[in-house]
């Protein structure tokens, strides 16, 4: 899954329950908040450098802060980070932070900042979080002071605040190597953890942004969807996260459960593979893209819940270019490209798996859509835990599906020439040129609109088919007040700090 | 009878090392490695290649094959690709999970089938006998994730009697939470071993012994419980050694869908996360499990039956 992007008490004891306390079921503990999400088994860690799930992003969040963190369209709001400027290339960040203290009572400096984010560059860690930090030069970056901090890029980066937001870059103690029993600053501390089992958090009192409402938090992994509806619907939990789009359509009139549910949080789509045959005619490109019935998609595939996509990564988000025109089913166009290419008949796979529950329906609905241009594909599964790094190398068009993440991000790592995610293949000096120059663009206005225009890029050649967004589901028992909707990746989903249990 | 007990073993070893080199190649052959699962979906491929080389999975094959081997000789079933932590100590903990649920299973199931055995075999095509064998028959039938949500649905999400899952919650403290997946255990293997049991007992009634047992006047108890059910046991016990490997190996659905952490979780989780050490050692327990149970039903079968020594001598 994404690294991006998810009980209790008088009243539960009083209403669920009476039937239950009859055969002897004992209530979870008074204050404690149980959250069921699917997790990674034995390969779970409370490091957040190396958070590759939802969990581990949830559980980085109530333990550990960041700097700063993003609101539900990727702007940022200040967290450890009181405030922050750059001199006039972008090359030179001053941050100030404000007062904060670790679960040991040892205050948030600027060289827990610096020892943070080296670890998180450092290439032997591996972190997922990694790319944000690469252009750093630590040898020239300092703690000016211990509540101040200034990094030094080797180029200018005006989107580098973002970074401090992404999942993965939380800080933690200046020294730490162990994360077995964590000491964070977040909002909760660490009682108990087993990889694969139940964490338990306990709420940090002197948090400074106010103690947590709820006295423990425990997060419990229950990976089959069923089973964490079921969980919830007996009120073994009260927030069960990431609910297909059928089952939130069953829940919806269900009077013990309420939906917290984010429209258009996750992008589904298909890349082509331009660097091969047949996509390496743009002709197909588009002959696939204007092929494809977008409505009938995200009525099928995403139960009718999700929005319709524009071939482009990030709608409703900071920076998304919302002015390109829709496109739109030209099933004419489509076949004609299809027949200047000389493409009749041709047969190729699209790739798919059971990773996302909307990727089969979406694999075999696109195939047919497609048959109706003259392409003959083919839905072709693989294995759901390998899935996407197989077809990082596999195939010519495979289904993928991204979170939420600032869209400048999103363009770096999947369209610059060798980015570090750009399975399509796409490479483009102009491309190129144009993000440099955003990104060096001090005026945000005027950066974002540069991005719009590697946006328009990206639409007409990039070789992504965005056909929806689905909708992220999460059922919370009515017993639980406080927690809000949002994108996975931003503050507020997974938030627990403000939850509340009546 | 240790002789047989002993070549019983030699066998089993060798059984045991077979599965293993099969199971070498064929997670050799999933798509995929440690490194890549890991990472997740976002990873680069730099990302990959430092996993991949810090974790050792750039060596050859055979060389980490030998250095497992050659750790199991001592005891060491190496380290999890994942956490580093000992394959040992996470097998142990989820061993204990599903023996807990495999126990308390065969506490219920082995009582219930010698009645269910017993009184079909007695009155052999009595209406009691044409019941319950239609219910063990209906119950063996039904896929158990669907028998599964059915009892959720009544016991748990509609009427609250019984925990719908074991989520979060330690079997040892909340025993109630394994009510409902012991029933769908139950309910698969009944059949199975009550049926072995009511031919048995329905053969031996009708029998030489049987008759000559009742015309000396004993009581129709000792006939059958001293006499007829002893002989009778052996396929039984044979098919209940069978059972325990279903309940030990064959727990995935019933773990995955009550989200019990056991081992059947815990072997899919290894195969996902390519972790092959991880891999191994479960490989290791499931044929140490179905080896050691055949072996022991075996004895016992031959225990109960002394008049097959004469021949086998």
């Amino acid at each position: 899954m994404t690294r991006h992007p998810l009980t209790r008490r008088r009243l539960l004891a009083l209403a669920a329950l009476t039937p239950l306390a009859a055969c002897g079921t004992a209530p979870a503990d008074t204050g404690r908040l149980r959250v069921a999400f699917a997790a990674g088994g034995s390969k779970e860690t409370l490091d957040p450098s190396q958070v590759s799930l939802f969990v581990d992003q949830a559980r980085a969040k109530a333990l550990f802060d960041t700097l700063v963190a993003y609101n539900a369209d990727t702007s940022l709001r200040p967290r450890l980070a009181e405030s922050w400027e750059s001199d006039a290339a972008g090359t030179r960040w001053r941050i100030r932070l404000r007062q904060a203290a670790f679960h040991d009572g040892r205050p948030v400096t600027a060289d827990d900042v610096l020892y943070s984010f080296r670890r998180i560059a450092d290439p032997a860690l591996a972190s997922s979080s990694r790319q944000y930090f690469a252009k750093v030069d630590f040898a020239r970056s300092k703690a000016v002071s211990p509540n101040e901090i200034e990094l030094t890029l080797t180029a200018p980066d005006f989107e580098f605040p973002s970074g401090w937001g992404a999942p993965g870059a939380e800080i933690v103690p200046a020294g730490t190597t162990d994360f077995t029993a964590p000491v964070g600053s977040g909002p909760f501390r660490f009682v108990s953890f087993t990889p694969g089992g139940a964490a338990v958090f306990r709420k940090n009192e002197s948090h400074w942004d106010g103690a947590p409402s709820i006295d423990e938090l425990e997060f419990v992994p229950v990976n089959e969807e069923t089973a964490r509806v079921n969980a919830l619907l007996s009120g073994q939990v009260d927030y069960a996260h990431d609910l297909a789009a059928g089952t939130a359509a069953r829940l919806a009139g269900d009077g013990r459960v309420s939906l917290l549910e984010a429209k258009g949080t996750t992008m589904q789509g298909m890349m082509l593979r331009l660097t091969q045959p047949p996509f390496s005619d743009q002709r197909l490109v588009r002959a696939v893209l204007s092929g494809v019935d977008r409505e009938a998609l995200n009525r099928v595939a995403l139960a009718g819940r999700g929005e319709i996509g524009n071939d482009l990564f990030g709608k409703g988000l900071r920076g998304y270019a919302a002015d390109i025109p829709q496109r739109r089913r030209d099933v004419d166009l489509a076949r004609s490209l299809v027949r200047e290419a000389g493409a009749e008949g041709l047969a190729f796979a699209v790739e798919t798996s059971d990773v996302d529950p909307g990727f089969a329906t979406a694999a075999t609905l696109i195939s047919q859509q497609l048959k109706e241009i003259g392409l003959a594909a083919t839905p072709n599964t693989r294995a759901s835990s390998t899935y996407f790094s197989e077809v990082k190398t596999k195939g010519v068009a495979a289904l993928t599906r991204t979170a939420t993440l600032p869209v400048p991000t999103f363009l770096n790592q999947r369209f610059r020439t060798r980015g570090s995610n750009n399975v399509n293949g796409f490479g483009s000096p102009e491309f190129d040129a144009l993000l440099d120059r955003a990104t060096a663009t001090a005026d945000e206005r005027a950066r974002l609109a540069l991005f719009g225009d590697a946006q328009r890029i990206v639409h007409e050649t990039g070789g992504l088919l965005a056909w929806g967004f689905s909708t992220w589901t999460i059922a919370v028992s009515k017993r639980v007040s406080g927690v809000v909707t949002a994108p996975p990746n931003t503050f507020d989903w997974a938030r627990f700090d403000r939850a509340r249990l009546s | 009878m240790r002789g047989h007990a002993v070549r019983r073993l030699g066998f089993a070893v060798v059984q045991a090392m077979f599965v293993l080199v099969a199971t070498f190649a064929v997670t050799a052959l999933l798509p995929g490695d440690a490194a890549s699962v890991v990472l997740g979906e976002q990873a680069t491929d730099e990302q990959v290649a430092t996993v991949r080389h810090q974790l050792g999975l750039d060596q050859p094959l055979l060389d980490r094959f030998g250095n497992w081997l050659s750790g199991l000789v001592t005891g060491d079933l190496g380290r999890s690709l994942v956490t580093g932590a000992p394959v040992a100590d996470e097998i142990v903990r989820r061993f204990a999970v599903t023996a807990a649920l495999a126990g308390v299973t065969l506490l219920v199931l082995v009582p219930l089938a010698l009645v269910v055995g017993v009184v079909c075999g007695l009155r052999e095509g009595s209406r009691i006998d044409r019941v319950l064998t239609a219910v063990t028959l209906f119950l063996h039938s039904i896929p158990e994730f669907v028998l599964g949500l059915l009892l959720v649905a009544g016991f748990a999400v509609h009427t609250g009697l019984l925990p719908a899952t074991a989520a979060g919650t330690d079997p040892a403290a909340r025993p109630e939470v394994l009510v409902l997946p012991v029933i769908v255990l139950v309910a698969r293997q009944l059949c199975d071993v009550a049926r072995q049991l009511r031919i048995g007992i329905a053969e031996q009634t009708r029998g030489p012994v049987a008759e000559h047992l009742r015309l000396l006047g004993l009581p129709e108890r000792t006939v059958v419980l001293r006499h007829l059910l002893p002989a009778a046991a052996a396929p039984a016990v044979q098919q209940l050694a069978r059972a325990v490997e279903g309940l030990l190996t064959g727990t995935v659905i019933v773990e995955s869908l009550f989200a019990i952490t056991g081992l059947g979780t815990g072997f899919v989780e290894a195969v996902q996360n390519r972790d092959i050490p991880q891999v191994q050692g479960y490989v290791l327990v499931f044929a140490g499990v179905v080896v050691l149970g055949n072996l022991a039903a075996d004895l016992v079968a031959h225990r109960l039956t002394p008049r097959r020594e004469l021949v086998t001598w």
